[in-house]
């Protein structure tokens, strides 16, 4: 590049830098009526035509652009709240489900607090994990195991929701069948291996309570000459190895007598509802001990009606006089 | 000789009141990233890259006063800022010869900066209207990436239509040619 080129560009550079410090000074030094911003003025005047013009040139442009913004914010605020929607009607799920947790655990509550159970009973609140897969059987597994004291042929009571009755929903579920270090399978009693000592309260009737591949529970063993009515409460007689006296079972839905048969032959509505059986409690009895042997009340009434029961059925394992408890065994 | 010089006279006023137009009809009205762009310095850029340090410097010059005038702005203030940036911006590319679309993308994007720093200082010393990193991070860092964007389409459409010189985009080019 030419030395003098250079220099005539700096030159120019210079020149037009300290035309705009000029500028500047002038523009700060001078009052409004100065001729610099009378300069500016006049300029500004000559551009607000074309700014007014092009404001409305640009008006249904920028109208346009606005409304697809509008449209995209509402697009998405839509989606925001969709999202939202979402969230509050899972949290409102996961609400109403925590309402029905809250009834049915109160319903164990319930269970524990009205019950008589031997002394030093513990209770333990389980959450079922899983079912049996054929009618075959009807079983439940829990999620508490050894670890957790639990041990074969505990009792267990569970509360479902039902409406209606006072005892609705809550009520005798089973046995502890067979235990593993965390979970445990729960015979239930309308399993048709199931048997359980019973009485009809306000009939000092007594029976066996069987279940049956279809799931209905029958009260056999009752002396034909007990009346017995219908809707009365049956609960546990506490006779055998396993339950503990006055547990609800359910009531007395029918009463069938056959003139071949001695016994009554009565169907029972069980008061929990096993289909929809989430959570149960399974009581701990003390070790070393029977349900039979420790109760507290309700016992000594029963005990002269008890040699009737148990010789009416001397094929019944639950029936028979067993003092220690035979696990996944004993009824 | 006086022909080429009065031809690139005429282009540069043209662009002149292409900038202008443009400022008031249609970009001060969009407003990206929460600013708008400057044209009159893209286009102080753009002269600067295509036709060197002096031709930058004194289109920004006159940018500068109509952007004054057109924003209202202290007569000067914009033209100093300009004046500075196309002689640094010419300067730069007769230096380094960075003229490809990333070249032009980069300078654009320091101009513009360093045009914002500027004006940042003077605003901050007649007195700061807020904090300066909030202004970094809302008005220089967003108008930057901004201009830099636009300065390419606006660069390789007027090399195309010949507003500027298409032989100076070349890094060679721009290399070998003085001013």
């Amino acid at each position: 590049m030419p030395r003098n080129k250079l220099a005539w560009r700096r030159g120019v550079f210079v020149i037009l830098i300290l035309a705009s410090l000029a500028l500047l000074t002038l523009s700060f030094r001078q009052t409004e009526s100065g001729p610099v911003h009378a300069v500016q003025e006049a300029g500004a005047s000559l551009l607000s035509p074309l700014q007014s013009w092009g404001a409305k040139v640009a008006e249904p442009f920028q109208d346009g652009y606005q409304w697809l913004k509008t449209l995209w914010s509402a697009h998405q605020r839509a989606e925001r709240l969709e999202e939202e929607l979402q969230i509050l009607k899972g949290e409102a799920i996961k609400l109403e489900e925590q309402g029905e947790e809250n009834l049915r655990l109160r319903g164990l509550l319930d269970l524990r607090d009205k019950g008589t159970y031997p002394d030093g009973t513990d209770f333990k609140v389980a959450r079922v994990i899983g079912k049996s897969p054929t009618r075959w059987q009807a079983w439940v597994q829990i999620d508490l195991g050894s670890a957790d004291g639990i041990r074969a042929g505990l009792p267990v009571v569970g509360a479902t929701p039902a409406a209606g009755e006072v005892l609705a929903g809550k009520g005798l579920v089973g046995k502890i069948l067979s235990v593993t270090e965390h979970t445990s399978q729960v015979q239930l009693i309308t399993d048709s291996e199931s048997s359980v000592m019973a009485k009809i309260q306000g009939s000092r009737a007594e029976g066996i309570v069987e279940g049956s591949v279809s799931g209905d529970l029958i009260m056999d063993y009752v002396d034909r000459d007990v009346v017995v009515e219908s809707k009365l409460v049956i609960v546990t007689s506490g006779y055998g190895p396993v339950y503990p006296a006055d547990i609800p079972i359910g009531i007395v839905a029918s009463v069938g007598e056959e003139d071949v048969n001695i016994y009554k032959e009565i169907e029972v509505r069980a008061f929990v509802d096993f289909r929809v059986l989430e959570e149960v409690m399974v009581l701990i009895l003390p070790e070393g001990t029977t349900a039979s042997s420790t109760w507290t009340t309700a016992a000594p009434t029963s005990t002269t009606t008890a040699p009737t029961s148990t010789t009416a059925a001397p094929t019944s394992t639950t029936s028979t006089p067993a003092t220690t408890v035979q696990p996944g065994m004993g009824r | 000789m006086f022909r080429v010089q009065l031809i690139a006279a005429g282009k540069a006023l043209l662009l002149i009141v292409l900038a202008v137009a443009l400022q008031v009809l249609v970009v001060s009205r969009v407003s990206v990233l929460g600013v708008t762009a400057d044209i009159f310095l893209i286009f102080t850029v753009v002269v600067a890259m295509s036709r060197g340090s002096m031709h930058g410097a004194i289109f920004g010059f006159v940018a500068g006063i109509m952007a004054d005038i057109a924003f209202m702005e202290t007569l000067g203030l914009r033209s100093f800022i300009y004046v500075l940036t196309g002689y640094l911006v010419g300067m730069a590319v007769l230096r380094f010869g960075t003229t490809n679309a990333w070249g032009v993308l980069l300078v654009a994007g320091t101009a513009s900066l360093v045009a914002q720093m500027l004006y940042g200082i003077v605003q901050y010393a007649m007195g700061p209207r807020a904090g300066f990193f909030t202004m970094v991070a809302a008005q220089i860092l967003p108008e930057m990436v901004l201009d830099a964007l636009i300065t390419v389409p606006v660069y390789l459409l007027l090399a195309r239509l010949r507003v500027i010189p298409v032989h100076r985009a070349g890094v060679g080019a721009a290399r070998s040619g003085a001013e």
